[in-house]
């Protein structure tokens, strides 16, 4: 959203007038429920309240007058990935994400402040170097002068999607999110340990939740089929810090794919610093002699989950022929 | 009504248990038009778990209301006297599969697709396939006796149910039921629990039947320029002795809806039946098919297309699949509500009833469009209304009175599928006032403080617009 547009924007007054407008669409929702079957926030925390139908039924009660807003409340409301799975999955065409964001600007004029699964940034650590202001298609961060007239990196609370690129591009780590959905940087580092230390898994696979995840989630069942990869759901290619990488392959992983939508598919655009950070890696790890094999970028569009289970499998079997990693190398990334 | 949240926190721990209004007004409603707040929600995840919380119901005579996905359509899990709503989606494991046994062992919170996901690699799946699989869980599917599209051959829930463990209203444990496919040792009470929409005891855990999957499948499609056409076409497959495993009927107000929603392009014709047949054998596949496709052309159906590719197979399938939600899009100005939403009707029946309940609509002022799996007798319908009107919700009643009155009449039943709950109780008494003291006796022996799911069913109220929240804003 441009300027003009956050202008007009926060010239309201208070209510919910921005998503009253919804409530024919709120009542076109049957609430069959299958908006959460791929929710990303509902496998994180099993509460109807995460869900998608959840989040519209407490807009509902909220543009009707029926409850009143909460912090609880509106903590839920600011939770959600914008991925879309609900949408995509609505035959009734409910405008889900839409009415989220017009109720997110409602409650925020309502002087709600909340941390729901946007970015967050540690004023200690932050440097203001601006690069996470030039990551975000969003244009949610930007530098304003506090009270003070000090100077320091903000999140517009309304426009952030959450999509993390912005953490993960960070230099000092400044920028953090809501722990329990397995998207911070610590957990994705307990996950990558948990795959190769407890399942013993020689392939990490981070896979873009907006392309092909729910593809493979709908093919599979992970927790049964005994595979010799692992599949961490990214929220974005963008979102995998190289250090997550580097982490896997020190745990012992003898590859890492991150597959990623398509250049010009991405919604946030994170697929081209992904494709930047990864030739970089690549350079890193052959300097420590290990092979550049040992990370792979791959493509997919929505849909393409046969593809990227061929893709995993013809990777694993290259990965069978060169073997894990030697302990020479793995020393050498320490240093 | 007041309830121990310290003490259910001590028995689930403080994550499981919420009794902030964020969770009760979601948990008020599920996909029916009625809405009731409850009193708390609490997530068990062990069977001992259950067991204390029945025990400090049972002596507090608090009521419980199972609920699995929220999906049902009738109302069974809105708590219309408050209470603890029983969220058992996190009982959600996978204890057993044996291909041996031909059976799995399953928790109560298992999604119906996640299982199917665990059985495909081993060549098996559990049949019973209701349209919301993607997200329904066994435990609920048990509480309705749900089936689905492809009941026509494999039949309903009850049909592979072969034994379960149910915490009784007081707390106790109970195994019904075998590991085999069918015993004849007494009592068949798990069959009893089946269609008990969590009146009697909740499932905990339930031993299934499982299939292996055919080899071939074969979907077929057939249009036609009138509705009593199709209908017929239908009555005469079953009658004729063909063996589908999926036969369905979609009419015209359906096709327009899934077009203006999905941008299928399909004809806008009468309507359209889709027919499958499977098997491991493919020249059997194919002698159904075409034995079919004649009795679809004696019936004046035309472009009849068919598909093995399974690809091809779901887009033909996908607007039937998506039918239900993409109602809400037939029409500015209305919404689609679940009401009058699965009666039965003896197969000889279906066009008569499918050009009924269009005549019923058109007289009080309302939409309604005539689907389902018609080759099992299940028709669906939806009530398509103005929710804004009052006088709209007062022609709902006379469309479901009149309605059930016909259905009831050629011998249908109230709900085919999805259950009585708390909309569809006024016509079901009127037709079964017969069962119902035998019911009330069997509920009062198993539960005596009716603490389970009150109010349902046999119990429920008869002026059900007035004894719930309608979840939609009137006036």
């Amino acid at each position: 959203m441009g300027i003009l547009g956050k202008l007009f924007y926060f010239k309201g007054n208070g209510d919910f007038k921005r998503s009253r407008k919804y409530e024919q669409e709120l009542n076109k929702c049957i609430r069959c429920g299958y908006c959460y079957e791929l929710c990303p926030l509902f496998k994180s925390f099993y509460w109807e309240s995460d869900t998608p139908r959840g989040k519209l039924l407490l807009i509902y009660g909220m543009i009707t007058g029926e409850i009143k807003p909460t912090q609880k409340i509106v903590d839920k409301i600011f939770q959600c990935f914008y991925c879309k799975n609900c949408s995509d999955n609505c035959s009734a065409g409910v405008p889900i994400t839409d009415i989220l964001t017009d109720a997110r600007a409602d409650l925020i004029e309502q002087g709600f402040d909340v941390e729901g699964t946007i970015a967050k940034i540690d004023e200690d650590l932050c440097s203001i170097c601006h690069i996470c202001e030039s990551i975000c298609k969003y244009e949610a961060l930007e530098v304003k002068k506090d009270k003070e007239g000090k100077e320091k990196m903000t999140v517009d609370k309304i426009e952030c999607r959450g999509c993390g690129l912005c953490m993960a591009a960070c230099p000092t780590g400044a920028i953090s999110q809501k722990e329990g959905c397995e998207i911070t940087l610590p957990e994705l580092h307990n996950k990558v340990k948990e795959i190769i230390k407890e399942d013993k898994k020689k392939l990490i696979v981070f896979a873009c939740n907006w392309s092909v995840f729910p593809g493979m989630q709908l093919s599979e069942s992970p927790s049964l089929v005994k595979t010799p990869y692992g599949i961490i759901v990214s929220m974005c290619s963008g979102r995998v810090a190289p250090e997550l990488v580097l982490d896997a392959i020190e745990e012992g992983a003898w590859g890492v794919m991150v597959a990623g939508c398509p250049p010009e598919e991405c919604d946030h655009d994170g697929n081209y610093k992904t494709r930047r950070r990864l030739v970089l890696l690549k350079n890193v790890i052959k300097e420590l002699g290990i092979d550049p094999k040992r990370i792979r970028l791959e493509w997919f569009s929505t849909g393409e989950s046969a593809k990227l289970s061929k893709a995993i499998d013809d990777y694993v079997k290259e990965l069978d022929k060169i073997g894990p990693i030697k302990k020479i190398e793995k020393r050498k990334i320490g240093g | 009504m007041k309830i121990d949240i310290e003490k259910l926190k001590k028995i689930v721990g403080k994550e499981n248990v919420s009794d902030d209004i964020a969770d009760l007004y979601v948990y008020a409603s599920d996909a029916s038009v009625h809405h009731a707040m409850p009193t708390a929600i609490v997530r068990p995840q062990t069977i001992e778990q259950v067991q204390k919380i029945m025990r400090y119901a049972n002596s507090s005579k608090t009521p419980i209301i199972a609920r699995g996905a929220g999906s049902g359509t009738s109302g069974h899990t809105v708590p219309i006297d408050g209470g603890i709503i029983l969220d058992m989606k996190k009982m959600n494991r996978i204890l057993d599969i044996r291909p041996e046994d031909m059976l799995v062992k399953v928790e109560p919170g298992v999604v119906d697709d996640d299982l199917n996901r665990a059985l495909k690699p081993m060549g098996l799946f559990y049949p019973p396939a209701p349209a919301s699989s993607r997200i329904a869980t066994i435990g609920g599917e048990i509480a309705a006796n749900a089936s689905g599209v492809r009941s026509v051959k494999y039949g309903a829930t009850r049909d592979y149910v072969y034994g379960m463990k149910v915490v009784l209203a007081n707390g106790d444990l109970v195994n019904l039921g075998s590991n085999t496919r069918v015993h004849s040792s007494g009592y068949q009470l798990e069959r009893l629990i089946v269609g008990s929409e969590g009146t009697l005891g909740i499932v905990v855990e339930a031993t299934m039947g499982i299939r292996p999957i055919p080899k071939f499948r074969c979907l077929a499609v057939a249009n036609f320029d009138k509705l009593e056409d199709a209908g017929n076409a239908i009555s005469d497959i079953i009658s004729s002795g063909c063996e589908p495993s999926m036969l369905e009927l979609m009419d015209k107000i359906g096709i327009v809806a899934v077009n203006k929603a999905m941008n299928l392009g399909l004809k806008e014709v009468g309507a359209i039946i889709l027919f499958e047949a499977d098997g491991n054998v493919k020249e059997a596949v194919d002698f159904e098919i075409e034995k079919m496709k004649k009795i679809c052309k004696k019936y004046n159906g035309k472009d009849i297309k068919k598909s093995y590719d399974l690809a091809e197979r779901t887009k033909l399938f996908s607007g039937r699949k998506k039918l239900f939600a993409s109602l809400s899009r037939y029409k500015e100005g209305i919404i689609c509500t679940d009401l009058a939403d699965d009666m039965g009707v003896p197969n000889s029946k279906i066009a008569e009833a499918a050009e009924k309940i269009h005549e019923i609509a058109e007289r009080n002022n309302v939409i309604m469009a005539v689907y389902g799996h018609c080759g099992s007798g299940v028709i669906h319908t939806k009530i398509m209304l103005d929710s804004k009107k009052k006088s709209q919700w007062e022609d709902a009643e006379k469309v479901i009175d009149e309605l059930y009155d016909y259905i009831h009449s050629v011998g249908g039943v109230t709900s085919a599928e999805h259950g009585i709950g708390l909309s569809k109780a006024p016509p079901w008494k009127k037709a079964r006032s017969d069962i119902i003291p035998v019911m009330r006796k069997v509920k009062r022996a198993l539960d005596p403080n009716n603490i389970l799911n009150p109010h349902k069913i046999m119990d429920a109220p008869d002026n059900w617009v007035q004894a719930t929240n309608l979840r939609y804003k009137v006036g």
